[in-house]
């Protein structure tokens, strides 16, 4: 336990000093928070779908499960089609969208091409509003440690006990 | 000979919209014209009931406390097929479509500038899996010119329009000339439903219940509560001034599973028992939605959604753009919004050049309508001469619907002797039938036979 907490007061130590968080480091924070706003669920069980009986087996050399495999609809003596070598890969092996955008080389494509890459919107043209982050009201201040914005004392003594730096990474 | 059958999935990333589509005089005992059936694309484990639904099964589960989620989609493409897989057999099968998918062409969509890595699984799984006769892979935007969106605006489509699809994943801004996606200009948005309601879970958990878990009912809290906000200032002063008793805030009485399964709004004056839990929804109802028109505030680096679509207008050839901006069509779930539609005028009006009308179309119903302009699609005498079929993938494998099917990949810039050549087209037709721009007022009222909010 010790080093650990040791690990978390470093920062802070070094925030007293310098006021505010560089500028990298608010921009990782959003970063992590629009990532986390992507996830389907909070908690990412350790739990496979498969769990129900026979329990997940867990360890290297488990054969990889399909759920798609799993489940016989209406009919469990159907025939089961043997499906094509492609089809199979592609349901024993996911990837995430991170490969499959470097492996689809859209980004090697001639720049006239537009693409999943390009199309994103255009930066903002006014500048960002400040919304206090515990109530959502107009935030006019910002936290001297880690710049997240507030709108009054009371709010502000609310972000300092539950969420100051705590998303600082 | 192509078969009489078209199975129609508008496969989003939260659900697929499945029908069937008997072609023009067909009968449509079973299913009545043009409706579909809504799957949940997902895999859902409920902790409850410790059940595990595949995608259709899911309205049999009674608890939907901590559902755990596993998506085919991420970030709104297809990546685990292993899951998405497991949901179409459902579909297919008896206890929804009931389809022989052997005997049967299909019209599927995909999303806007899919890989082709990706395109090239679907159609592995199409004809090597499913063996459909044969089919065809679109996006959700490109149906919509055969589809009754536009209907209002005149007889026939206009030619140039601008779909804005705002589904679970993120919103396109998607221009389209004579049925072409003019993929130059398309522009996306990273704010989807399913962002919304990750932010409001996270919002709610951090001052009132801990509803970090709680998926589905926060989805439903949203659709149920939510609105977009015409004057954002005004209604946070509001919020602020008296809090828990405004006029905007709502008390969402929160299902317990055993006596209501849905949360719902609690009604003005009602009795609430004692065990009932209540979730003051106050600012919480528009600032949600408002990351649709400033994702800025939450850091996103990106304009909002008026400031896209004039990004993406601006991109058109320019003695066209007038036509696109009296042409802007509204599809997808979070469109639904109240107030989206309200928003969205007065913030593009004022981005709109003065010398052209600015008219907004909206759907009866946001989430189907790029189904139903599918079904219209799939219905059409054309659509066999845009399928692939199962002997064409068999003799030159996926190149047969690169070459087939218009793609983000085969699209040219603007300037191009093609497009230049509707361009001069388009002006000449223009001139000839000005009824295609609408007349005086530069906002018109009367709009698409949509919902009145």
């Amino acid at each position: 336990m010790a080093p650990k907490r040791a690990r978390e007061q470093a920062p802070r130590h070094v925030n007293a000093t310098k006021q505010t968080l560089a500028p990298d480091i608010i921009t990782k924070r959003t970063k992590r928070h629009l990532e986390e706003l992507e996830r389907s669920n909070y908690t990412e069980p350790s739990i496979t779908l498969d769990d129900d009986g026979e329990g997940a087996i867990s360890g290297k050399n488990r054969v990889r499960q399909i759920v798609s495999d799993k489940r016989y609809l209406n009919d469990p003596n159907a025939k089961k089609k043997k499906s094509s070598m492609k089809v199979r890969t592609a349901l024993l092996y996911r990837k995430n969208l991170a490969t499959l955008i470097e492996e689809s080389r859209i980004a090697h494509l001639p720049c006239h091409v537009p693409t999943y890459l390009t199309a994103a919107a255009p930066p903002p043209h006014l500048p960002p509003r400040l919304l206090c982050s515990v109530c959502g009201y107009k935030g006019a201040y910002k936290c001297k440690k880690c710049a997240m914005p507030y709108c009054d004392m009371n709010c502000e003594s609310v972000h300092a006990e539950t969420r100051c730096e705590r998303r600082v990474i | 000979m192509q078969p009489q059958t078209t199975v129609i999935l508008d496969n989003g990333a939260s659900s697929i919209k499945a029908g069937l589509a008997r072609g023009p005089e067909g009968d449509d005992d079973d299913q009545p014209k043009g409706n579909s059936r809504l799957v949940p694309n997902a895999i859902v484990r409920s902790k409850g009931d410790k059940t595990t639904y595949f995608g259709h099964q899911l309205e049999r589960c009674r608890d939907y406390s901590a559902l755990h989620y596993r998506l085919p989609f991420e970030k709104g493409y297809l990546v685990d097929w292993d899951a998405q897989k497991a949901v179409w057999d459902g579909v297919f099968s008896s206890e929804v479509l009931n389809v022989d998918t052997a005997e049967s062409s299909l019209l599927i969509t995909e999303p806007y500038f899919n890989l082709p890595n990706i395109q090239d699984v679907y159609d592995q799984f199409v004809f090597e899996e499913y063996e459909f006769h044969s089919y065809h892979r679109c996006t959700p935007a490109a149906t919509i010119p055969f589809g009754r969106l536009f209907q209002t605006g005149g007889p026939s489509p206009p030619e140039c329009l601008v779909v804005i699809d705002s589904g679970f994943s993120f919103t396109h801004v998607v221009p389209i000339i004579n049925n072409q996606i003019q993929w130059y200009a398309v522009k996306r948005l990273d704010v989807g439903g399913k962002l919304l309601t990750n932010q409001l879970k996270e919002l709610v958990s951090y001052r009132q219940w801990n509803m970090m878990d709680e998926t589905y009912i926060m989805n439903h809290a949203k659709e149920t509560c939510c609105y977009v906000s015409t004057r954002f200032f005004e209604d946070l002063e509001t919020c602020r001034s008296n809090p828990k008793k405004n006029s905007i805030v709502r008390e969402y009485v929160l299902p317990n599973f055993s006596i209501n399964s849905h949360g719902r709004v609690r009604l003005p004056n009602e009795e609430l028992s004692a065990t009932d839990q209540v979730l003051h929804m106050e600012n919480e109802r528009f600032t949600i939605p408002e990351l649709l028109f400033r994702p800025d505030d939450i850091g996103l680096e990106q304009s909002g959604l008026a400031a896209t679509v004039a990004a993406s207008i601006s991109l058109l050839p320019h003695d066209l753009r007038g036509m696109f901006w009296a042409n802007i069509g509204l599809i997808g779930g979070s469109t639904n919004f109240p107030g989206f539609y309200e928003r969205l005028s007065s913030e593009l009006l004022s981005l709109t050049p003065v010398e052209y009308d600015l008219q907004i179309y909206r759907s009866e119903d946001a989430m189907t309508e790029a189904y139903r302009s599918a079904f219209a699609f799939a219905n059409d005498p054309a659509f066999p001469t845009h399928v692939v079929t199962r002997e064409e993938y068999l003799e030159v494998g996926s190149n047969a619907s690169r070459r087939k099917f218009p793609g983000w990949q085969s699209s040219s810039a603007p300037g191009d002797a093609e497009i230049s050549k509707i361009t001069q087209e388009s002006m000449t037709e223009d001139r000839g039938q000005p009824s295609r721009k609408p007349s005086r007022p530069r906002v018109r009222t009367i709009t698409a036979p949509g919902r009145r909010r």
